[in-house]
């Protein structure tokens, strides 16, 4: 597995550059205190892990490199090799050495070691006695003597998060200084601007590309998972990952490791059948479970695959109706994917109906909110005895997102991106008033539409939101979002552009106003409120 | 599932171990980066067998050894060394280790020597 050779590759560096640094420091010491047998000890150690390690690996010359240099302080713990100025110089220049090795491992170029230095350490790693003759033979040797600090750097995922947000900050004020430059219509400021602008967005490309681990980090944990699972459950489990090389942000897959954990579980528990259940249902008696990821435009999806049992959409209406989310008329009218959403209800199960098919469902809420939180969408597609398959489309960046700005009532809003279908005009002719809502047809699709304006500034007790007479005008722009496998058109008044929106949570005591996600500033100073399409669903869906 | 013990002060080997183990259904319950924890650690789960690398940076895997042996005179334990020490791997399996593995080891040879200990 390809992964797994990286992950080992980092380790190996990792501490290899470890082991390097106390080296050298205890090499310094030993120089100070030749006698010591504690400090003799840990290089000894350490070479000898360095040895083992990069044969296990097959860094070759590495742990050739690391035998010498072993063997030569074996020779001096014994005695048998006093810590002359000679010795200690090919010493060091020995470590120089492993530690330029193990520097290169990444490099394209090979590099190859002085033939003098090799020579030099064979002739001291040979000199049995301390042959005068021998180590006369020990030739100058200078390396450029530099210091070198490790490519690589840790560093605590708080720092990163402030970058992030001090880059947002910078992307609020950029945008400002765009407009004002076409405002004051000064062809120095436009310039100044446009490079301002480019560099900024390279920089917020930088920081989320710091942000990035593979999302391998996290499906590698899986095969065990799976295992032990499988073997709880008395089930014949083959998981196939792909995928594991997509770039994801690190924050992202910290939220999402939970969930993905509790799907898997939940497909293994619920989705996938015992051997003989399979057997007698003609399937191959190892079920197959598949966990993927792969980029998509902005956004990265990972989806869970199954082909157990299936999800029996009559079961999941049957027991929306038993739990009153539904009335029993119009659960059977309902379309595939708005059944598939009940699953997602907090405390929804379908235990309670069937044994048999019990569980489905179980938590699936909490999987929900963590998704929803981070901006992300999660679907379902399941098929009664094939299977089940779970897609998780989850935004690459939590700070910057792309959204859709346009205006109602002379306020502007943004709506993110990854929660609209699509745009569309629509005549006014063709709304229908259906109960108490609007309907349309859009791409042969029966959706429900909402006047934006009657749903957020109208009283409660005047709301009415099937009532055509209040829309302005005749054609109507229509941005058809979607959540919870549940399409919702939101007429707008106007419509403006697509654009990076750095999202400002909303402070104390506005953050209790769930149908907005934050606020963000627009290039003309203007605020401009960031609308929350969970919550707004949830909110229209509570109003009707 | 048998549980395992990995005693090595380098990560890389645990890890090496840890995947080849549980990949091959093996629990590893603990991971001891030194003789100190090896020893807690022994105590503290009580795995079916432990594998101890000779060279630790507070005690020898000899001292180690002696000790889980003197706390639980049955814990199945194999060695862990590398080429040229022949001399600790004996002395080892005088006192009481069953087998040995040497440094590079193969998957194959891994799983093998464990199986064999296991089973005896």
């Amino acid at each position: 597995m390809k992964s797994r050779e990286q992950e080992y590759k980092e380790i190996f560096i990792a501490e290899a550059l470890e082991y390097f640094d106390a080296l050298n420091r205890l090499i310094s010491e030993l120089e100070k205190r030749p006698q010591d047998d504690k400090v003799l000890a840990e290089i000894f150690r350490m070479l000898h892990n360095l040895k083992a390690n990069a044969k296990a690996i097959g860094y070759l010359q590495i742990s050739d490199v690391s035998h010498k240099l072993e063997t030569a302080f074996g020779l001096i713990r014994n005695k048998e090799l006093s810590f002359s100025d000679e010795v200690v110089g090919v010493l060091f220049d020995g470590i120089d050495l492993l530690g330029e090795l193990i520097k290169n491992i990444d490099s394209e170029q090979q590099i190859e070691p002085d033939p003098i230095l090799i020579r030099n350490l064979d002739i001291i790693v040979d000199s049995l006695s301390d042959s005068t003759v021998e180590l006369a033979k020990v030739q100058k040797f200078s390396s450029s003597r530099n210091l070198t600090l490790s490519d690589l750097i840790y560093i605590q995922v708080k720092k990163l998060d402030h970058l992030m947000n001090l880059v947002g900050e910078l992307i609020i004020d950029r945008d400002r200084i765009l407009s004002l430059s076409r405002e004051l219509d000064n062809d120095e400021l436009k310039m100044v601007s446009s490079h301002l602008y480019r560099i900024t967005e390279d920089l917020q490309y930088s920081v989320m590309d710091a942000r990035l681990v593979s999302i391998g980090t996290l499906f590698n944990k899986f095969p065990r998972v799976v295992r032990d699972i499988a073997t709880a459950e008395k089930k014949e489990v083959d998981l196939e990952l792909s995928g594991q090389d997509i770039q994801i942000d690190r924050n992202i897959l910290q939220i999402m490791t939970d969930s993905l954990l509790h799907l898997v579980r939940n497909a293994i528990t619920h989705g996938l059948e015992k051997p003989e259940q399979r057997s007698k249902a003609g399937k191959p008696k190892v079920g197959q479970l598949e966990l993927s990821a792969r980029s998509d435009r902005e956004s990265v999806v990972i989806s869970l695959t199954d082909d157990g049992k299936g999800i029996d959409l009559n079961q999941v209406r049957k027991a929306a109706v038993a739990q009153q989310l539904v009335p029993a008329d119009v659960a059977d009218g309902l379309p595939d994917t708005e059944v598939f959403s009940f699953l997602f209800e907090p405390g929804f199960s379908l235990a309670k109906e069937v044994t048999e098919y019990s569980g489905r469902g179980v938590g699936l809420d909490v999987v929900k909110n963590a998704i929803d939180s981070i901006g992300g969408r999660i679907r379902i597609d399941s098929k009664k005895g094939k299977g089940t398959t779970f897609t998780l489309q989850l935004p690459t960046s939590i700070a910057v997102k792309g959204a859709l700005l346009f205006e109602i009532d002379s306020i502007f809003y943004a709506i993110p991106l990854i929660h609209t279908d699509l745009v569309v005009a629509l005549d006014k002719d063709e709304l229908h008033e259906v109960g108490d809502v609007l309907v349309a047809d859009i791409k042969g699709e029966t959706v429900t539409v909402v006047y934006l304006d009657e749903l957020l500034n109208i009283p409660e007790s005047a709301m009415r939101l099937g009532d055509k007479t209040k829309l302005k005008g005749q054609v109507q722009n229509i941005i058809i979002v979607s959540y919870n496998n549940r399409k919702l058109g939101l007429i707008v008044d106007k419509l403006y552009r697509q654009q990076d929106i750095v999202v400002k949570p909303l402070s104390k005591p506005l953050d209790s106003i769930d149908i907005y996600g934050g606020v963000t500033l627009l290039g003309t100073g203007k605020v401009c409120l960031v609308l929350d399409v969970p919550a707004i669903t949830k909110y229209f869906i509570s109003r009707r | 599932m048998k549980r395992i013990l990995i005693v090595d002060d380098s990560f890389y080997m645990r890890t090496m171990l840890k995947n080849m183990l549980t990949d091959a259904g093996y629990e590893v319950v603990g991971e001891a980066p030194n003789g100190q924890t090896a020893l807690e650690l022994a105590k503290e789960t009580t795995p079916d067998l432990i594998t101890l690398d000779v060279i630790l940076p507070d005690n020898t895997g000899l001292d180690v050894l002696k000790g889980i042996k003197a706390e639980q005179p049955d814990m199945k334990v194999i060695i862990v060394s590398a080429v040229g020490q022949e001399v600790i791997v004996n002395e080892a399996l005088e006192y009481g280790a069953l087998s040995y593995i040497v440094k590079p080891f193969s998957e194959e040879k891994v799983l093998e020597v464990v199986k064999k200990a296991l089973d005896e």
